[in-house]
Order: C-alpha cells, then structure tokens, then sequence
C-alpha cells in the first residue's frame, strides 16, 4: 500500500518536470527576425529597424503563398542594440527570435563610425548566429534596404544572401562576409575586414510597396554594389569594379568571372570565361624585409570572340592566355596599389608574414599600415584557356574572307 | 565497499569517456593559444607518467581502493585523514563538472532557466545511477560510447566537408616560444583532465582481470587524449586563435560554423547530447568515488544510502561555489590546479608510493631473513 502511494506521489511529481514546458516558446508567439538595419538615431544613438518574417505569407507551395506582405519592419531607437531590441517589445505583439537572422545591414553614417558599439552584442548572444552575413548599405539607410521588397525571392533576405553567392562565385566583385570574419579582420593586426555594399536603386518611394512588385519591372531593387574597406574599424572607402574583383582575386574567392581583352586593335574583342581560379599567397624575406608573391592560376573557356580570330591555331590560344593573364594581373595590381594608397591591408599580408616569420612580425607589427603602403608585391598569373565553345572559329572569320 | 565486476572493455569506455567529458566542451589549453593541441598531447604524456604512479600503488594493494590503502601507507589517523580529503575532493571536482554542465546549458539554451533546475534534473539521474551500482554506470558506458563517437565522426567529417578547416590558422608554431606550452601543460593539461584519472584509483580493484589495468586505463587515456587534442586543433584551425581564446565554449562555436547543402546547419544539437552524455560520465565517477570512499572509510555495509545525501551536497554545492561563471572559471584555472589538483594527484601519489615502496621492501626481507 505504502509502496503504491510512494509510487504515485513520484510520478505526479516528475510529471512538472518532464513536460519540458519550463520555458517554452510556441512557434505562433515569435517573431522571427530575418534582418536588422542600423541607422544612425537622432535622439539615441542607435536606429535599429527589424525585418520580420510575416508565416502565414510566406508558405510555400504551388498556391498556398497568402495574399499579404511576406515582412514587417519595425524601426525602434537605443542607445545599445539590447535597448533597441527591448524597447521594439513595445510595438511588437510577439517576441523577437534571432536565430533565423541573416543579415545584418548598416548604414554608410554607422561605418563611418559608431559599427564597432554593436558587434560585441551581436557576437556574444547565444541566440545570434555570427555566420550571419554583414552588408553596408550604400546611398540610403539600412531601414530602406531591410524595408525593399522583392520579386523573384518571396524573402528579401534570402534574395541578398543567395545573390552574394551566386554573384561571388560567377562575376567575383562581392564576396560572402559574416560576422565572424569581420570580426577576425578588426581583431587582427595584419589583417583589415571587407564588407559588400547594398544599394537600393529606383524610386525610393516606392520602396515596400506592395503595387511595386506588380509590375515586371520594378522601380525599386536591390543590387550589391562595391566593397567597403574598413580600416581601425571604420570604413574609410569603396573598391568598385575591376577593383573590386582584384580584391576578391588576392583573397581566393573569385571561381569564374568575365575578362576582356583587345585583339586586332579592337577593345573587348575575345571574352574570356574562367571557371576555376586558385589564389595562392606567399611571403618570402629579403634583406630583412618581407616579400608578397601571388600567383593566380585558372582555366576556362572562350565565352566570345567578336573579331576576326583563328581560335583553331594553338598559338593564337597561347597568345590569348598571354593577354588575359596581362588583364588579370592588372586588376589585382591596381587594387593592390589603391589599398596600399589608404593604407589599408585588406588582403591580410600582414598576417602572412606573422605566420611565416613571427619574430620579423613582432618588429613590423606596430607600424604595420606604413609598412603595408610600401610593401613590394609581385603577382604572377598563369592563365589557360581550355576550350571554345561549340563553334572553332567565329563567324567574323568567314565574313571577311 | 560494493562487489562490482566490470571488464577491461568497459573500463576503457569509462577512462574515454572521463576523460573527455568536460574537457573536450571547454577550450582546454587555451593560454598556448593557435598551439593549444601541443599542450594537450604534452599533458598527455605528464598524464601517462602519473598513471604509472597510480598504478605502481595498485599493485602493491590490488584489491583495496585509494582510502583503504592511504590507511595501510601511513597508519590509520593519516591515512584516514587523507581519505577525508580526497573524499571531499572527489565531491568538490564532481561539484565542478556539475556546474560546468549547468552554465553551459543556462548560457547557451535555457537562457532563462534556474541553474538549479538543470543541475537537480542532471543530479537525480546520476543519483539514480549510483544507486544501481558501478556495474550498471558501466554498462551505460558501452551503451553511449557508439553514440559519442557516431556523433564526433559526424561532427568531423561535416566541419572538414565545410571547408572551414583552415590549417594556416595553425601557425606560427611555437610563437612565442615553447614556454607558455610547457607552461600550459603543466598548469593545465596535466592535471585536467589526465591527472584526474587519480579517481580510477578508487575503481581499479573492480577490473576482473588486473593484468588489463594498465592496457585499459592508459589506451583509454591515449584515445581520449588524441581526441582531445583534435578537438583542440580543429577549434583552432576553424576559429583562428584570436577567436578561440574569445570562445567560452570553442567547440559549439565551431559546430555552429557548420553550413552545408542550405539545410545542415545550426547542429549545436550534437554539443548538446555530447555535454550531457559526457557530463554524466564525468560526475558520475567522481560522485561513486566518493560514495565508495565513504562508505570504504566509515565502513558502511551498503553504499547505496549515501548516494542520496552525497548527492544533496553536490547539488547545492554546485550552485553556491561560485556567484558567476567568471569566478568559477577563474578559481578552475588558477586556484584548483596549484591547491587541489597539484597536491592531490601528484604529491601525495608521489610520496605514497615512496613510502609503500619502502615498506614492501622490508617486508619482503624479514621473511627471507628468517
């Protein structure tokens, strides 16, 4: 008897525990926070607007999507990110869930200066992610660009997120940065951090309308645009471009782009399409002084010949290789010399050396930027075009025969 | 003192599983920095060296635990007290994990949990556990052991698939000179985890064949001890040294890394099956050390009653013995080694086996005099 009551007793009281209700959060009272925008505030320091997931207008499937906005966005004002995110508790029903965050978006008046005062919050809370990635946004505020809607992604986030890595991986002028590999770059002294640039093009009225997405030709988008260079934590300039893709060359992220070169004293007459690229890096010392060497290798195919070519004859290719890899080299060259102008060494030879000599790297380390500006570098590419497409010579080559 | 039988196999899961427990989950040797997995595998060795001592003492008494033997070496009152002490160690060390296991948890998902909550639902298992006796702790071992490793294989080959091992990230090696390795090792690694295997003592007679100890203890260290440092280099070669030393917990940062195909992503799940199997393992030894030196010193018949009191103490030790995480973690690095770990695993061992040794000698000269 005793036995039983003892038995029972037990189980209503592992029944409080194991229901696992302690601190549970049902799915209808979050609110899933896709981005955030960090504008410059008037009164506090900080404007934080939040983008948040609308799920009922987002659901996928052939004709289940709803009718409304797939987000919201609420724009609330702290002097910290936590004071932001609280006071937005006032206009928001549910509560804020940061784990499905990826984007961050600041604004060009933050990078300039205040960026520095929200990354510790963003790197230390358990919820964030910190492989969530980090853009400016040029020309306008980042309420604009976490407001803009988009047409071919339901979620505006997504339509950022995946067109970085579709543009990285076929143009290479942006590249994916994270938190974490911002933060890597302001921690490190021989290395300074990159972040893309967003803009929002068009109408800026018209930005989260939803009339705006009826049209096939919206008046607003979005489109990345440049990276901003950062140096001591600030953004100090804008690497467009072709400079911008030597960049991304020297930081080993570019696979497949688009290099022109002349012919026959025609501009742009033989596009040249590589598909895969590999940067490699070294350092060697001389005279006590450290040495850059970057050799960049990739093969690829002729996307275009608009001019009177025998692309049939080896040589003819050969000389084309000698051309691109003259492009190539040019690109990464100039990128090179304007990081060097700003002093900023956005492509981490400082931390090369560190690991290659880190003895000679203790003595360049306080005075590395001025080092940096004078550091020689050579660049080598070896460029092979592999294939031509379905056609051997171009029709220009029976036209003028 | 409890009958338990257990075989080589399942002592070597349970040295593996020890060994690892918190110390793959916190950044172990992390003052060395991008070489912290050099002072894992130095700490290994230190560790092997003092389990030879350990061993050594086991084989001057291979039927009676760390207590009773401490009472044979220096007489009943010395050695009583020094039973005492290591019986209060093995509390407090089991106190430690317990919280180790508990801010883990408040810090990363049950945010706003009490820590006492997590820490009594962790307790009460174990209580459980103890209760059922050292063959039964034992048996889990083999159960979880195919779990753990399923879960690290995974782990490794998903980061490695990544792309996120950066093996550059590794050097420059020896940086700053070999000194904050050896530092480290001897601060650290030694004591924590592998100079811990000074509560296998209390276990050691439990093995139904003694020719297997030293086989099983120390490839169970060797294995743990590689695992560790993996663990370390992998940390290091995804995060960056910089980013590792910032990390209270390294390892789940470098799990939360992990994108791959749009949807394996967000696999902190695996640290947290990790932290509370290997959590178990950890307090559960500790805690039967100490049930089982109680009950070996104040001569209780049955261990099993202590288990529940032991148990309390343990609970609510680990949520007073420090007010926040930073004053736990700081006393971990700086306080235990020097005061407890240092003493207990390694001088005292030491000192023990100078004077059993000295007496085994006499004895076993008085009777060929004879």
């Amino acid at each position: 008897m005793r036995k039983i009551f003892v038995i029972s007793l037990l189980m209503v009281l592992v029944l409080s525990v194991l229901s696992g209700c302690w601190n549970q959060k049902e799915l209808t009272d979050l609110a899933f926070v896709m981005a955030m925008g960090f504008d410059k505030g008037e009164n506090k320091k900080f404007e934080v607007s939040f983008q948040i997931v609308n799920p009922g207008n987002v659901s996928s499937g052939q004709n289940g999507a709803g009718q409304g906005l797939p987000i919201a966005v609420y724009k609330s004002a702290g002097n910290t990110l936590t004071e932001a995110a609280r006071n937005a508790t006032k206009m928001i029903s549910r509560r804020l869930y940061y784990s499905h965050t990826n984007l961050i978006a600041i604004s060009e008046e933050v990078a300039r200066d205040g960026i520095l005062d929200v990354m510790d919050a963003l790197d230390r809370d358990p919820e964030f992610r910190t492989t969530t990635q980090i853009v400016v946004a040029r020309h306008s505020t980042a309420e604009e660009l976490v407001s803009a809607l988009t047409n071919l992604d339901k979620l505006p986030v997504n339509k950022i997120t995946k067109e970085l890595k579709t543009t990285e991986s076929m143009l290479g002028e942006n590249t994916r940065v994270n938190i974490d590999d911002f933060l890597a770059g302001l921690v490190s002294n021989g290395k300074e951090p990159v972040v893309n640039g967003y803009i929002v093009k068009g109408n800026k009225e018209q930005i989260g309308r939803a009339d705006d997405l009826q049209k096939t030709k919206t008046e607003t988008f979005l489109e990345a645009n440049g990276l901003a260079v950062f140096k001591n934590g600030k953004l100090t300039g804008w690497f467009e471009h072709e400079k911008a893709r030597g960049v991304v060359y020297v930081l080993d992220k570019v696979q497949s782009t688009d290099i022109n070169i002349p012919w026959n004293g025609k501009k742009h007459a033989i596009t040249m399409a590589p598909i895969r690229t590999k940067t490699k890096v070294s350092v060697h010392f001389k005279n006590g002084k450290p040495i850059i060497n970057i050799a960049i290798e990739d093969e690829g195919f002729i996307s275009e010949a608009n001019t009177d070519v025998d692309l049939t004859d080896p040589k003819v290719i050969e000389k084309i290789d000698k051309l691109v890899e003259k492009e190539i080299k040019q690109q990464v060259m100039e990128s090179i010399k304007d990081a060097q102008k700003i002093k900023s060494d956005i492509f981490g030879f400082g931390e090369r050396v560190h690991r290659a000599n880190p003895k000679l790297w203790k003595k360049l380390k306080g005075n590395w930027d001025n080092q940096f500006a004078e550091l020689k570098v050579n660049v080598k590419v070896d460029s092979y075009v592999r294939r031509e497409g379905i056609r051997t010579n171009p029709f220009w080559f029976n036209m003028n025969k | 003192m409890e009958k338990a039988k257990i075989k080589a196999s399942q002592m070597f899961i349970l040295v593996v599983l020890f060994e690892m427990g918190s110390a793959i989950l916190v950044g172990l040797g992390v003052q060395a920095k991008q070489d912290a997995w050099m002072a894992v595998l130095l700490g290994l060795m230190g560790g092997l060296l003092l389990f030879l001592i350990y061993y050594r003492l086991f084989k001057y008494y291979p039927d009676l635990p760390l207590t009773s033997y401490l009472q044979k070496i220096t007489g009943k009152w010395i050695g009583g007290l020094l039973g005492l002490l290591y019986i209060i160690y093995f509390i407090y060390m089991a106190t430690r994990v317990l919280r180790d296991f508990g801010e883990l948890l408040t810090t990363t998902i049950y945010t706003s949990t009490p820590l006492i909550v997590i820490n009594s639902l962790m307790i009460l298992t174990i209580m459980y556990g103890i209760h059922k006796g050292f063959e039964v702790i034992a048996r889990v071992g083999e159960l979880y052991f195919g779990i753990v490793y399923f879960m690290a294989i995974a782990g490794i080959i998903l980061i490695s698939v990544s792309g996120l091992i950066h093996i550059e990230f590794l050097q420059p090696v020896f940086e700053y000179g070999w000194k904050p390795v050896v530092g480290t090792a001897l601060k650290q690694t030694i004591t924590f985890p592998f100079g811990e295997m000074v509560v296998f003592t209390m276990f050691l007679p439990f093995l139904n064949n003694h020719k297997k100890v030293k086989l099983a203890c120390m490839g169970g260290m060797i294995l743990a001890g590689i695992n560790i440092a993996i663990t370390a280099a992998i940390n290091v070669a995804t995060l960056g040294a910089e980013l590792f030393t910032r990390s209270n917990f390294p390892l789940l940062t470098t799990i939360g890394k992990i994108q791959l195909a749009n949807f394996i992503e967000r696999l902190d799940v695996l640290f947290m099956l990790y932290l509370v199997v290997g959590g178990f393992f950890k307090i559960s030894l500790y805690f039967y050390a100490a049930v089982a030196g109680t009950a070996d010193l104040f001569k209780f018949k049955n261990h099993q009653m202590l288990s529940f009191p032991i148990g309390f103490i343990i609970l609510f030790a680990s949520v007073t013995i420090a007010s926040n995480y930073a004053e736990h973690i700081k006393e971990g690095l700086d306080v235990i080694p020097v005061y407890l770990n240092w003493p207990l695993q390694i001088i005292i061992p030491c000192f023990l086996l100078v004077i059993a040794f000295l007496r085994n000698r006499k004895k076993k000269k008085t009777p060929s005099a004879s």
